[in-house]
């Protein structure tokens, strides 16, 4: 074999599994954001069936109001299956006579039929509440009937003499599945928790990144260099300690900390310090939370990538500086950080994209609230297509949040590859050390 | 600058690497810490640049002295085998760098910088980046980097030991040179005798932590304190000889030298024999075959194994037609030989 099909044959397992986990969904997500899938819309085809609602609908959607009236009431007809109803409940010579007089007659309304009925002046129909069960077993209507296919249910409709006009609305009104749209996506513009989510999502990004995954860790990372190496690594150990925790445990502590009963409250108390709930009081106080507790775990990321990058300078080059004259500070300055460009270009591509798609620690903390002042973006999509109190989870919608975070985060690291600027990274470094 | 050294001493945890050093570098002058790997002399030239703290003794720039003065406020001037150029700076940058954290201004800084790389030549580099350098280059820009402040003492460790044989006898010259020029007190690091040699005016040539003797090239060639002085310096490399002196200086392996004269009655010894004082008619003669000839072009190497044990070298010029596994009775030149006590020390 060649060698490059055997190079291809070592990559087939990450080919499949991009395609399979990566590729797949994405194309799906895409798919489906535009339509109008829900729980009520199912996922496979649908039925037509006239219900109450959907005639509101209709009524809403200025199908004449006679037509309306019609579907609602429904007609009434004399016919065979009526008949056996009468022969069931009263007995074979009202079936009769009934048959006799009216077989075949058609009437509006109720009061039509009850009046033909009276004017029978049967023994069995004397009471009136009798009258009005027997009224009722010929009332032909299209509500509530379950049509595997528009054709059905269109029939019904002429039977139910309906304006042939009005068929296709009423039927494009009756259909119980999912169908193609890009109403998502407009709703998505006009909705102004749109951008309430897109704020938020920035907010939550920028600070988070910024203060703590770059800030923190390089803080943290610089200043343990100058420790010596077992204090330094013990710090960092310690650092690292709530990312190996469950996500679950580590809010938790942080709740045990900040609620109303928590920590924190229990030691201000004494100090006249009302007791509130320190992670839900106000926005800010949920704000703090949320990029507290995100950055903490974030800084640590930072931390070993800026602490090994540190190490990799050489020795004799900070010798130098400090033989130089330069301070600490100064060789910080000028010597170790124009030095971290790469790894401080890496930590912020890979961390703007994980804290885009994640939300855990904020469902777990604060869960978007107070209100949605801490919803970001990717929970908004979570909670729109699979978690949401309403019960009826929008897939569409849902997969078009997914679908404008799958674009912004491509978009996103294709601006940051040209950053990397890959050639020169692959390249080899000319300087001997 | 004076430099001094007294009782210097220093430790890594529970070792003591160097215990009560003297060393005294006059003005001007550049002295060449000689020594195999770990015999400390790295160590005594980061404690003079301050980069290690000093466990004992005083180090003195002058009358001034600056044991317990941190690294930026002493004032010195270091090159590094490796050079340590900072990667993401120009030349220009690299070597305005100490005047820059001095926070001088920028025109007064690229009037230094310019005049330093016209001593080193380096002028049309200024722009470039170190990658962007040959090795040599790259040593130009970290020596101008330690003179562009005017240090008191220069330190140069092992500056030239990553550069190829061609481009170090170059450098060896130019570093010589700019310290000339400069006047500028200067210590070297090196375990090459070649460079210790070519390039300083002294040697302090040391062992585990010790100075075994300080003097010229020269005078340290010539006259070694002992026989790991002898065995240090020269290249090829002296040869030793096991001897017993009574009245006759006679070979372990039983030839005669001869009369022992001021050895006479020395007992066991061993005779130190340089290369190029063994040779066809050099004195008293020596049975021996010579084993190994290396042709250096201008000049031929011989081992000779002597009848009877102990091998000597010897360095002729070329054309000599002997080969290998000829008999040779070469002799040895007695009155330059080095004679050493078993315990190494000169006798």
């Amino acid at each position: 074999m060649r060698q490059d099909r055997i190079g291809f044959l070592f990559i087939t397992p990450a080919v499949f599994a991009v395609v399979v986990f990566y590729l797949v969904p994405v194309l799906m997500t895409a798919v489906i954001a535009f339509t109008d899938m829900s729980t009520a819309t199912g996922i496979r085809g649908g039925d037509y069936v006239l219900t109450e609602s959907s005639l509101r609908k209709l009524d809403d959607a200025s199908l004449p109001a006679d037509t309306v009236a019609q579907l609602a009431e429904g007609g009434f007809v004399v016919d065979a299956d009526g008949l056996a109803g009468i022969e069931a409940q009263f007995g074979a010579a009202l079936t009769t006579r009934i048959a006799t007089a009216l077989l075949d007659e058609k009437f509006d309304n109720r009061r039509e039929i009850e009046r033909a009925l009276n004017d029978l002046r049967a023994p069995e129909l004397r009471i009136t509440r009798d009258r009005k069960a027997a009224a009722a077993l010929f009332q032909r209507s299209v509500l509530n009937t379950r049509h595997d296919t528009p054709e059905s249910l269109r029939a019904a409709l002429s039977v139910a003499d309906i304006p042939l006009a009005d068929h296709d609305q009423i039927v494009q009104a009756a259909y119980t599945g999912w169908s193609w749209t890009t109403r998502n996506f407009e709703l998505l513009v006009s909705l102004p928790s749109t951008l309430r989510y897109a704020l938020n999502t920035l907010m939550y990004v920028s600070v988070t990144l910024v203060v703590f995954n770059i800030g923190l860790g390089l803080f943290l990372a610089i200043s343990t260099f100058y420790l010596p190496e077992r204090t330094s690594a013990t710090f960092r150990a310690i650092w690292f300690m709530p990312r190996i925790l469950p996500p679950v445990l580590y809010v938790l502590m942080w709740k045990w900390m900040m609620l109303d009963s928590g920590f924190i409250a229990s030691v201000l108390a004494p100090l006249g310090v009302a007791r509130i709930n320190w992670m839900m009081e106000t926005e800010v106080h949920a704000w703090v939370a949320v990029i507290l507790i995100n950055g903490v775990v974030g800084a640590s990321f930072g931390m070993i990538i800026f602490a090994s990058a540190i190490k990799a300078i050489p020795q004799t080059m900070l010798m130098a500086a400090e033989v130089d004259g330069a301070s600490r500070w100064q060789q910080v300055r000028f010597i170790i950080l124009p030095q971290m460009r790469w790894p401080i270009l890496f930590v912020t591509a890979y961390q703007t994209l994980s804290l885009l798609a994640s939300f855990e620690y904020i469902l777990l903390s604060t869960g978007g609230g107070p209100g949605s002042a801490t919803e970001v973006w990717a929970m908004a999509a979570f909670r729109t297509a699979l978690n949401n109190y309403g019960g009826n989870l929008q897939y569409g919608m849902g997969a078009t949040f997914a679908l404008v975070l799958v674009l912004i985060g491509t978009a996103l690291s294709l601006i940051y590859l040209r950053f990397f600027n890959f050639q020169a990274l692959l390249s080899k470094p000319r300087i001997e050390r | 600058m004076k430099l001094v050294l007294e009782r210097f001493t220093k430790r890594f945890g529970a070792t003591t690497v160097i215990d009560g050093l003297d060393l005294t570098v006059a003005d001007g002058e550049m002295i060449a810490l000689l020594g195999p790997s770990g015999c400390g002399k790295s160590t005594t030239l980061f404690a003079i640049a301050g980069l290690h703290r000093v466990d004992g003794g005083r180090i003195l720039f002058g009358a001034r002295d600056v044991a317990d003065v941190s690294a930026q406020a002493r004032n010195v001037g270091i090159v590094f085998q490796n050079y340590a150029l900072y990667p993401h700076m120009s030349v220009a940058q690299n070597i305005g760098f100490p005047l820059r954290v001095r926070g001088e201004s920028t025109t007064q800084i690229d009037r230094k910088v310019r005049s330093i790389a016209g001593l080193v030549r380096i002028d049309e580099l200024l722009d470039r980046r170190p990658a962007q350098l040959s090795g040599g280059q790259q040593q130009r820009v970290a020596l101008a980097r330690a003179l562009v402040r005017e240090p008191d003492v220069l330190l140069l460790d092992e500056p030239l030991a990553n550069l190829d044989a061609k481009l170090r006898m170059e450098m060896r010259s130019e570093i010589r040179r700019v310290q000339l020029e400069t006047g500028i007190t200067a210590i070297l690091v090196t375990h090459d005798q070649v460079e210790a040699m070519s390039m300083c005016d002294r040697i302090a040539l040391m062992k585990t932590g010790q100075i075994v003797q300080i003097s010229s090239p020269a005078e340290m060639y010539d006259n070694p304190a002992d026989r790991y002085v002898a065995s240090f310096l020269g290249n090829p490399s002296i040869a030793f000889l096991a001897a017993d002196a009574g009245e006759e200086l006679r070979l372990a392996g039983g030839q005669s030298l001869g009369p022992a004269g001021r050895l006479a009655g020395q007992g066991p010894l061993e005779l130190g024999v340089r290369p190029e004082h063994y040779g066809p008619g050099k004195g008293p003669q020596l049975q021996g075959k010579v084993v190994m000839m290396e042709t250096h072009g201008r000049e031929d190497l011989f081992e000779v194994d002597l009848d009877g044990g102990g091998r000597l070298r010897a360095i002729l010029p070329a054309g000599s037609g002997v080969r290998t596994g000829a008999s040779v009775d070469w002799g040895v030149a007695v009155e330059r030989l080095f004679a050493f006590s078993p315990k190494g020390a000169r006798l």
